[in-house]
């Protein structure tokens, strides 16, 4: 027999020599995103720099599908028309055109509802951020910038509530694998409430200064109430609770005699992957564009300057056998910021409250406020509820144009059926539907 | 102690010498083929030794032989293996047999294996080098596979020069994850990427109606160099893939290319001059005042007549070039018993058909194998690359400036040729001047390609009942790809508030891929009857590729570098990647009857959401040979085998989807970081395939006649898909497995030699290959993808039914699905495809053809909606569509739209001569018996028959994408060429 050897001793070495290559090459580590961060990472151990990208990428987001959020609410409310040759959905479905009805999986419904989630989910992960970062931040400073991103889901949740309405929304949403259920009316409102209130616990009388910037409203916990408080009377208003709502007031920043625009905006720059004001467009636009339903200006008190956020068009614009004379010309330019909520609001909220806690005197005064703001006389009407209701409604309707109130309004003062019908068969809905996905 | 080893030492001399001591006789002979040609090259090896050389040119050879030995076993490729008993004869004649069904052939089948094609326990499809360019000579390799095996379709995306082709097997094997195969050559993973070159910010044909990118890149594939292959090896599906793991379910192709050979250096010089032009014309529409009115009104007619109604032959202009093509090629090779070496180098320059489009590539291969010791072996290969592809400006667009949209959308009464100065006019009628456009834009890829790869096969032990080695095997694939587009500012679309005064678009890809891989090889022959083959390894791969594109628009007059640009964007992309898996396999051959294999892989890899998770990927296959039995008595039949063979194998999720992005998001002059809309799955497994294959040899006449017959049932599982979520949990879509999908198929292959004379020789490989692809599971509802939705025909994922069934609206007497209103009005999925091969030689002459037809499968073809919602569809007039003989072609399409999608899905089969070639080899006496000169005059595709109108039905808008294939949007045509080939040999 033959036999040819190399040598034992190789052949002996060779084994381990393998076993240990083997061993060396058989752990694989994760390979992170190279392309972008990670949610997963940042929630780890996020430094101030990331938790700031974090807070910029989330106020930038809430601006996302605003221009949406807000055709849905004005042109349901009948504060305009959005004329689109592109889509004749905004002016048949969203007005309930003939047997048009809302769609519960096209992008009027499903895109603002998608967006404002996704603000969510940021907050979210900049919570967990905030939670588990090894930077050098105190106790303090991580309650209130955790009550920051809370105040800021309250807001998000409510814009949702706004348009489910009846239909309820879905609050805890912190797994997306197991999604909270979906709260009736009632209880949807009252956790956005509890959702602010659990923030400003943290915010209230803390001296501590944000480890970020913010753009909203300030930069400390203490500031940043005021803003937090602002929003909780709004929701209390929504719920009818007038005395959380008195509450709410004297701690944010209303001030009956202050700027009627001091408050919190969204901001819109040219900056390259920056965002434009998606409610501006040029005036005597045609195909896409944005005419005022004609009621508000035919309806208007003589003299009244909030009929400046319209303007008289060179030619009338017709579409889908709807016309108008104006343009919605609330935005001056396409940077104009967008407000969240602001002290004219707020005057008229303490008005609603001071209604319905039948101290007349004291709303007539906060509505003379806005009238003489709007160059008319003062109210000269009776000193009744029913009266001042009125008069408080009418008020919210010039003051706060365009910006997403005179549906919501109509709509707690049980008043849809009030809203203008521009063609026969038109329809005024009282909720959006919950998106198929759901 | 000392003792012992003086013992070890004198054994060891005696075992090292023992060969010596036997004696040894001389023997030497001479090898030919049944018509006493001599065979060169051909292998002599002392039976069961390791002993063997190699047949000079005139096919002599001479070899010791031990005293203690008595037969040889000689083998070349293309011939039965033969096993004679040398006896008492010197000089031996020895007359090799063609092997028909190449059942010799030794086929590689994993990462350190290969098996003999009798003893094959799958239908592994092998081409080789002489299939693959022994008839015509090839633009790119991937062009060269056509028809060549069973159960593939391949198809062309376009004409465009440099390659550019989807290689689906056996079906189906995902919707959204990788489709194609995976490409090893030499042992090395040769990446095949396609890479846009960002025309997408001219032609934003993404966005609208379709998110898929367009630009119509070529694969990367296209880099090797046809001329280098020795021989290809197709693994179809898991049960003969499994072998490779997570990155095998759309199959595996295994390319080895050429290697020197012990003997005399062997020079090859060749040239091939080719002339190439477009395979089919269409005409154009003729024109008069009525009908320019009827198209184009008031307007149309005034530029009609200020033209004096002169119409142009714009097909002629833009596709009539008659493109040169040159291929120049040395090749030298030879070596000794301890060196043999292969060099390679490969010119070619081809011109496309479109004038300005062009493919030029430059390849240097060098393969060194070297016997370091007795023990070890060791094997290099190293190939650079360089090439330059000029694509054109093709496709589908949205700003009407691709040369393929402009065209159809430009009668051809309107004269867009430049004036004296070379002043081009505006397009009155349409966004852009093609000729102009042809004229002045650049869409180029260039790449510099390293590929290199070493193996060492270390023999640990030896002996007549065991044999123990090693192999170890390293290699690197690594390149770069820059992609040039240059829409200049003065063109159309780009001045006058027209588009962005001019682009640069400029990308930058690197891309280093490596792998490594050691395994053992245990062969025990426990009896003469009975052995058992062991394998067992390990193997790493890392895939890095990072794709920077920069995109400058405003750019100062004629300039083109990126910082003479107003405004530049950068985008980048990168694919980092861990694979490290391992493998055992026993193979168990009971003399030749029964052969056995049962392997196991495991996988691990970053691509899963679990890195470190280890997946397993089995394999088991049975093949019976009947025929070897000894009572098999049937004297006509020589091969009778029986196989089956099962496995499994993996396929990743598309690049990302285990991550969920946290994406850019300006905001207030500082950038912020918002939750992507995706959801990546951290949990995100492989698609999971598990193939059945079972099938028969037959062999008749002592195998002048063979058929193999193949039957295979392939489960995809787990396929993923980017699936709606609810979007309160802040995503919109996320990544899941959500369903299955079966493919049954059959594939045939039948070859036989009819003639085979002194003079006269006929050889014939006739194919046939079916499969049929269903979706049997859907967790998430039935919906349509792929194309540009269902008014024009669309793809529909729907359980139950095909995943390539091509759907659209439907008129009522279609009866559209009530729920729906889709009707199916097709399948991407051909019927059935047949390829054949036939070789005709008499004496010197050779005439080689290769046929194809596929029968069946459609096309969406949007070319023809274009060119009639333009008016310029050469048939518009034409009345041959309209059964009550009304309207015109054009004219009753167009009224079907919005009605129907009928008219725009197509019937793509067609019958095609793909490769013909005739080959003269000239007597050797006329160069003094030094050198072999060949002439040869070969086709492509010179022969078409297709009622499918349009170029070709062989086209894809979408490139290669599992999904969505099947698709015309105005491509760049395909070509057909003839070339003239002369080849020295000495």
């Amino acid at each position: 027999m033959k036999l040819q050897y190399i040598s034992s001793v190789k052949f002996k070495l060779m084994l381990p020599l393998m076993v240990l290559l083997w061993m060396a090459s058989c752990k694989v580590e994760p390979i992170l995103d190279p392309n972008n961060p990670s949610a997963g990472g940042i929630t780890q151990n996020a430094s101030l720099g990331e938790i700031q990208n974090l807070v910029d990428g989330t106020e930038s987001g809430m601006r996302d599908n605003l221009g949406n959020y807000f055709d849905g609410v004005c042109v349901i409310g009948r504060e305009y028309y959005r004329y689109s040759t592109s889509d004749p959905r905004f002016t048949s479905d969203l007005l309930g055109k003939g047997t048009a009805v809302l769609d519960n999986n096209t992008f009027y419904t499903t895109n603002p509802f998608a967006a404002r989630y996704r603000v969510i989910k940021n907050t979210n992960i900049l919570i967990e951020a905030l939670q588990n970062t090894k930077a050098a931040i105190t106790d303090a400073q991580r309650k209130a910038s955790i009550a920051y991103a809370k105040t800021i889901q309250a807001y998000q949740l409510l814009l949702v509530f706004n348009q489910q309405y009846n239909n309820g929304i879905r609050v805890d949403v912190k797994d997306p694998d197991n999604l909270g259920p979906f709260l009736n009316k009632d209880q949807s409102v009252d956790a956005i409430l509890a959702l602010l209130n659990e923030a400003n616990t943290d915010l209230k009388g803390s001296a501590a200064a944000f480890p970020f910037k913010s753009t909203l409203f300030g930069n400390d916990a203490n500031t940043f109430s005021k803003f937090n408080r602002a929003l909780a009377a709004r929701v209390a208003v929504y719920k009818k609770d007038w005395t959380t709502a008195a509450t709410a007031l004297n701690e944010s920043f209303l001030d009956l005699n202050g700027d009627l625009n001091a408050g919190s905006y969204h901001l819109f720059s040219i900056t390259g992957g920056d965002q434009l004001n998606p409610m501006f467009f040029p005036l005597n636009a045609s195909g896409e564009t944005r005419v005022v339903q004609p009621s508000f200006i035919t309806n208007a008190e003589a003299g009244d300057n909030r009929l400046s956020k319209v303007s008289l068009r060179t030619s009338a614009a017709f579409q889908d056998g709807l016309t108008s004379n104006y343009d919605f010309y609330l935005y001056k330019t396409n940077v104009d910021r967008i407000p969240i909520i602001r002290n004219e609001e707020l005057i008229l909220i303490y008005a609603e409250t001071k209604i319905q806690q039948n101290q007349l005197t004291d709303a007539r005064t906060a509505i003379n406020r806005i009238r003489n703001a709007a160059g008319l006389g003062n109210y000269g009407g009776v000193l009744t509820q029913a009266a001042l209701i009125d008069e408080m409604l009418k008020q919210r309707r010039y003051s706060l144009f365009g910006e997403g109130h005179r549906w919501i309004d109509m709509r707690r003062y049980d008043r849809l059926a009030q809203l203008p019908i521009d063609r026969a068969g038109d329809d005024v809905w009282a909720e959006f539907p919950r998106p198929a996905n759901e | 102690m000392r003792n012992s080893i003086i013992r070890f030492l004198l054994l060891m001399q005696g075992l090292v010498l023992s060969p010596l001591l036997f004696a040894q006789t001389t023997v030497s002979g001479k090898v030919t083929d049944a018509n006493s040609n001599p065979i060169s090259g051909a292998s002599v090896v002392v039976t069961s030794t390791a002993t063997g050389t190699v047949t000079d040119a005139e096919g002599k050879f001479s070899i010791q032989v031990p005293a203690n030995r008595k037969q040889l076993t000689i083998s070349f490729a293309g011939f039965q293996t033969q096993t004679i008993t040398i006896g008492n004869q010197t000089d031996l004649q020895i007359k090799m047999q063609e092997d028909v069904g190449k059942l010799d052939e030794v086929v590689v089948t994993g990462w350190a294996s290969s098996v003999k094609r009798t003893n094959l326990a799958n239908a592994v499809a092998s081409v080789s080098a002489r299939d693959l360019t022994g008839t015509v000579v090839q633009p790119t390799i991937d062009a060269a596979l056509y028809g060549k095996f069973t159960g593939a379709n391949i198809s062309a995306n376009s004409g465009a020069p440099g390659g550019g082709i989807s290689v689906k097997l056996r079906g189906i094997t995902s919707l959204v994850a990788n489709s194609q195969p995976l490409f090893i050559v030499d042992g090395v993973f040769y990446d095949n990427s396609a890479i846009p070159a960002g025309l997408n910010s001219v032609s934003k044909a993404a966005g609208q109606g379709s998110n898929s990118n367009q630009d119509n890149p070529s694969n990367r594939i296209a880099d090797i160099d046809p001329e280098d292959i020795d021989r290809i090896e197709i693994l179809k599906g898991a049960s003969a893939a499994a072998i490779y793991g997570s990155r095998a379910a759309a199959g595996v192709v295994i390319i080895t290319t050429k290697r020197g050979k012990s003997g005399k250096t062997k020079v090859e010089l060749s040239h091939t001059i080719g002339l190439q032009m477009q395979l089919r014309k269409l005409g154009q529409r003729s024109w008069d005042a009525t009908k320019v009115q009827a198209a184009y009104g008031a307007t149309g007619v005034s530029i009609y007549n200020a033209n004096g109604g002169r119409e142009f032959n714009y097909e002629d202009e833009l596709y009539g070039n008659k493109g040169l093509m040159n291929t120049t090629r040395v090749a030298i090779s030879g070596g000794n018993d301890k060196t043999s070496y292969y060099a390679g180098i490969t010119r070619k320059d081809d011109e496309g058909i479109v004038k300005g489009t062009g493919y030029q590539k430059t390849s240097v291969r060098m393969n060194l194998d070297q016997k370091v010791s007795r023990f070890l072996d060791i094997g290099l290969n190293s190939n650079y690359v360089e090439s330059q592809a000029d694509r054109g400006f093709f496709n589908n667009d949205n700003t009407s400036t691709t040369l393929g949209i402009s065209f159809v959308s430009t009668p051809s009464w309107v004269n867009l040729y430049p004036d004296a100065n070379g002043n081009f006019p505006n397009n009155p009628l349409a966004p852009s001047n093609f000729i102009q456009t042809r004229d002045l834009i650049t869409n180029r890829e260039k790449i510099n390609r390293f590929l290199l790869g070493a193996s060492g096969t270390l023999k640990i032990f030896s002996n007549d009942m065991h044999d123990v080695k090693v192999v170890l095997r390293g290699g690197l694939d690594y390149y770069t790809l820059n992609t040039i587009a240059i829409f200049p500012r003065e063109l159309q679309f780009q001045k006058d508030g027209n588009g962005t005064n001019g682009a640069s678009i400029y990308g930058t890809t690197i891309a280093r891929n490596s792998n490594y891989n050691a395994f053992l090889l245990y062969n025990l022959n426990l009896t003469d009857k009975m052995s058992f083959r062991t394998q067992a390894g390990f193997t790493g791969e890392n895939v890095e590729l990072d794709n920077v594109l920069n995109t400058a628009t405003q750019l100062i007059g004629t300039q083109t570098n990126l910082s003479q640009a107003g405004s530049i964007q950068v985008d980048e992309a990168r694919t980092k990647q861990k694979d490290r898996g391992f493998f055992v396999q026993e193979e168990f051959n009971f003399n030749d009857i029964i052969i056995a294999t049962a392997g196991l892989r495991g996988d691990k890899s970053s691509r899963n959401g679990d890195a470190d998770k280890m997946y397993y990927y089995p394999k088991a296959s049975a093949a019976f040979n009947i025929h070897q039995l000894g009572s098999w008595s049937l004297a006509q039949i020589s091969q009778l085998k029986l196989r089956v063979a099962y496995g499994q194998s993996g396929n990743f999720a598309p690049f990302g989807a285990i991550y969920s992005p946290l994406v850019r998001a300006g905001f207030n002059g500082s950038t912020g970081s918002l939750i992507g809309t995706t959801r990546g799955n951290e949990f995100l497994g492989p698609e999971r395939q598990k193939e059945l294959e079972a099938g028969f040899d037959l062999g008749i006449l002592r195998n002048k006649l063979t058929l193999e017959f193949t039957y295979y049932n392939k489960q995809v599982e787990d396929i993923l898909l980017n699936v709606v979520v609810p979007t309160s949990s802040g995503f919109s879509t996320a990544w899941k497995n959500v369903g299955t999908i079966e493919n049954k198929g059959i594939e045939i292959g039948l070859n036989a030699i009819p003639v085979n004379s002194a003079s006269w020789k006929w050889t014939t490989r006739t194919n046939f290959w079916k499969n049929n692809a269903k979706v049997t599971k859907l967790l998430v509802p039935a919906f349509n993808t792929g194309a540009f939705g269902a008014t024009l025909g669309t793809y529909r994922i729907e359980e139950g039914k095909s995943p390539t069934q091509l759907v659209g609206i439907g008129s009522p007497d279609q009866k559209p699905d009530p729920a729906t209103g889709l009707v199916v009005f097709g399948n991407a999925e051909p019927d059935f495809q047949m390829s054949f091969t036939n070789t005709v030689n008499w004496k010197k002459l050779e005439l080689s053809v290769l046929m194809h037809w596929k029968q069946g499968g459609e096309n969406i073809n949007l070319s023809t909606l274009l060119s009639d919602i333009f008016g310029t569809s050469p048939d518009f007039d034409k009345k041959s569509l309209d059964p009550t003989g009304q309207k015109g072609n054009g004219d009753f399409r167009l009224a079907a739209l919005g009605t129907t999608a009928k008219p725009w899905i197509e019937d793509a089969s067609y019958f095609r001569v793909r490769e013909i070639g005739l080959n003269y080899t000239l007597p050797k006496s006329l160069f003094k018996n030094i050198a072999t000169v060949k002439l040869g005059f070969s086709g492509r595709n010179l022969i078409n028959v297709f009622d499918y109108f349009s170029y070709d039905p062989e086209v894809s808008n979408f490139g290669a994408n599992a999904i969505s294939s099947n698709v015309e949007v105005t491509p760049f045509p395909s070509s057909k060429s003839v070339h003239f080939n002369i080849s020295v040999t000495f």
